[in-house]
């Protein structure tokens, strides 16, 4: 079994969200994953930035889950910035995926999460 | 009914008609249709209406109806008489015969009896050299006076159905502790890429199976577990404990963290709660993931012998020198130690339960001895053969003999790699980590890693989502290094299906892009994807 896990911090009230996901992603967990991330943001959030440097594989399956998130977020008007640093093992999927065309890339965090 | 005092004639003919009851034809009956036909035999030989055998249960502290005739709803009842009370109860209790003119004036706790209506009744213990294992009682409907030589003849059937019970008793404890522990000692141990294992298990005594048990198994995070033991004890009681104690092992190992002296603890409480008086020694070794290190506990247990392919002690084995702690089930001992044994690739792990080391007349020191120098580098089906040649070799063991040999496989450069599993999700993870490790000893890079199992991954991703219909396969994934390249072939025996649903079909544009060469072969017989990749390809095109 694959295992991963979203770490939450939030700041001004709920409103910014920092969501790190740990572990590995692949078809057999990628739902479970997405269910964790839609989970942790709340209505009341505005900013949401999902860190994948801790991420040790991730293929179409998390791609998927993530494009899937972007469009969620779009809908509800929350914006969504990927932290994915350049050394991390998902940098790869993530740059052939094209993700950078819909989502804010950033191989760093913005404050205050950074 | 017949209510006369037999004669010294008559009991003759009687005890005639009982030796028929004892022969070979009755062996193969199980005891309860063994006790059936005995009954029908009594009730003739003394005219008596009803017949019932109680059998001491395991505790020894209720006769529990076993067998009956004319009052069968007591055995379908599941009539439990406690020790000591009521009519069979004092019959076991005092080990004596007691006979009962007219039951309206006796304590009998049974009720069935009275609703039966019997009037009279007489019963005898069952015993063999001293035991007991039950009583056996006979009734009337009418009233009857038992005279003595009654009470001896139910003595003399009472000898043979004890002598037979326990026989055959005996028999199907002992087939049934072997069942148990045929079904439950795996014959084949889980695949794990990078490891080779090989197993000998072998009933010693007297045909009488002892409590040993081996395990391997590999827990969701991929850690690779052993656990070996022994319980204190023979037979069908042992073999039950052993289930139990290697199932709560299974459990704890599960649910705590992956740390054996953890787990032993765990299962020690268990084991001193749920089964008071009980022992084992036993052994839990943990795996790492990487294959590189694994962490053993000992319960008074013998450690394992341990043969690295380039060692100071060329040819053999070394017997590790680990803190052993005390077996399970004696102390509440809380500080269990576990420690980090180191496995190199071609390291050869020998886990074993002491009917190997011991044996009459030898020392142990000598046995284990000649068990490090059978313990070589080597494959471990051979190890396997050396060993059980050289410590146990044309002497049956005078206790069970439990070997498990696992080998961390050595990865030459131009070794290939070849793992097959179910086409599920859930072994992705495992596909990756077999690779992994492979890759590592390819001298692939981090960057290379990254691609190889991000294109592997995709291709493995795709046979579990289109390859099969609901009915299932499997699909191999092969790894090969030539000079400058490593070549993964991931095949499958299944039909092609174009994805669906939205989002889909990113797939086959990141094994492109991860890789130098992708082939796809699509055939009647299933689909083989063929990728190149270059290790240590300048990273193109990257951010």
């Amino acid at each position: 079994m694959t295992t991963a896990h979203v770490d939450t911090t939030t700041d001004d009230g709920g409103r910014r969200l920092r969501l790190a996901v740990v572990g590995e992603v692949d078809l057999s967990n990628a739902g479970a994953v997405e269910d964790a991330l839609v989970a942790a943001i709340s209505n009341e959030a505005t900013e949401v930035s999902v860190d994948l440097g801790a991420v040790e594989y991730l293929d179409s399956a998390g791609l998927r889950l993530l494009f899937s998130l972007v469009s969620r977020l779009a809908v509800l008007q929350i914006s969504l910035e990927l932290v994915v640093p350049f050394d991390s093992p998902s940098r790869r999927a993530v740059e052939l995926s094209g993700l950078a065309a819909v989502a804010r890339l950033t191989p760093e965090a913005s404050p205050p999460f950074s | 009914m017949a209510a006369t005092t037999s004669t010294g004639g008559a009991a003759a003919d009687r005890l005639r008609d009982i030796e028929a009851l004892t022969d070979a034809g009755l062996a193969q009956l199980g005891v309860e249709d063994l006790l059936s036909e005995l009954l029908d035999r009594t009730l003739a030989v003394l005219g008596a209406d009803t017949a019932a055998v109680l059998l001491l249960d395991d505790s020894g502290s209720q006769l529990v109806a076993t067998a009956a005739r004319g009052l069968e709803e007591e055995v379908y009842q599941g009539v439990r008489i406690p020790l000591g009370r009521g009519f069979a109860g004092r019959i076991a209790a005092e080990r004596r015969p007691v006979t009962i003119d007219d039951l309206d004036k006796a304590d009998v706790l049974n009720p069935v009896l009275r609703e039966k209506g019997l009037r009279s009744l007489l019963g005898v213990p069952l015993l063999v050299a001293g035991d007991l294992l039950g009583v056996l009682h006979v009734g009337t409907l009418t009233q009857r006076h038992f005279s003595a030589s009654d009470v001896d003849l139910l003595r003399v059937v009472a000898e043979r159905v004890a002598l037979a019970t326990r026989a055959q008793r005996a028999d199907e404890d002992r087939k049934a502790a072997a069942a148990l522990q045929r079904r439950l000692l795996p014959d084949r141990l889980p695949t794990v890429a990078g490891l080779e294992s090989a197993l000998r298990y072998s009933a010693g005594g007297q045909g009488d199976v002892g409590g040993d048990w081996y395990d391997m198994f590999v827990l969701p995070s991929r850690w690779v577990c052993i656990t070996v033991g022994d319980v204190v004890g023979r037979g069908l009681h042992a073999a039950v404990i052993m289930s139990r104690i290697r199932s709560s092992l299974r459990a704890y190992a599960l649910t705590s963290s992956p740390d054996p002296a953890h787990v032993l603890e765990r299962v020690d409480r268990k084991i001193q709660h749920f089964e008071p008086g009980e022992m084992a020694t036993a052994l839990v070794a943990m795996i790492e993931p990487s294959l590189e290190r694994m962490h053993v506990s000992l319960a008074g247990h013998p450690a394992p012998i341990v043969a690295h392919p380039a060692t100071e002690r060329p040819g053999g084995g070394t017997y590790l020198q680990l803190p052993v702690d005390p077996p399970l089930g004696v102390t509440q001992w809380r500080q269990r130690r576990a420690t980090p044994v180191d496995l190199h690739p071609g390291s050869v792990v020998a886990f074993y339960t002491d009917g190997l080391v011991e044996r009459r007349h030898d020392s142990m020191v000598e046995r284990l001895a000649q068990l490090c120098d059978a313990v070589t580098p080597d494959e471990p089906e051979r190890v396997c053969i050396t060993v059980m040649a050289s410590l146990v070799g044309q002497e049956r063991p005078l206790d069970d003999v439990a070997l498990l040999v696992l080998r961390r496989t050595e990865l030459g450069p131009a070794e290939p790699l070849e793992m097959t599993y179910p086409a599920v999700a859930s072994a992705l993870g495992d596909v990756r980590a077999g690779l992994r490790r492979w890759l590592a000893e390819a001298g692939a890079s981090r960057a290379d890693t990254i691609d190889v199992l991000l294109a592997a991954g995709e291709a493995t991703s795709n046979v579990v989502e289109h390859a099969y219909g609901p009915q299932g396969g499997d699909m191999t994934v092969r790894a090969e290094r030539d000079e400058r390249s490593v070549v993964i072939t991931v095949s499958d025996r299944g039909g092609w299906r174009e994805p669906r649903g939205t989002n889909r079909g990113r797939g086959s544009g990141l094994i492109a892009a991860a890789s130098d060469d992708v082939r796809v072969d699509r055939g009647p017989d299933g689909t083989t994807v063929t990728i190149r990749r270059r290790l240590g390809r300048p990273p193109e095109g990257r951010a």
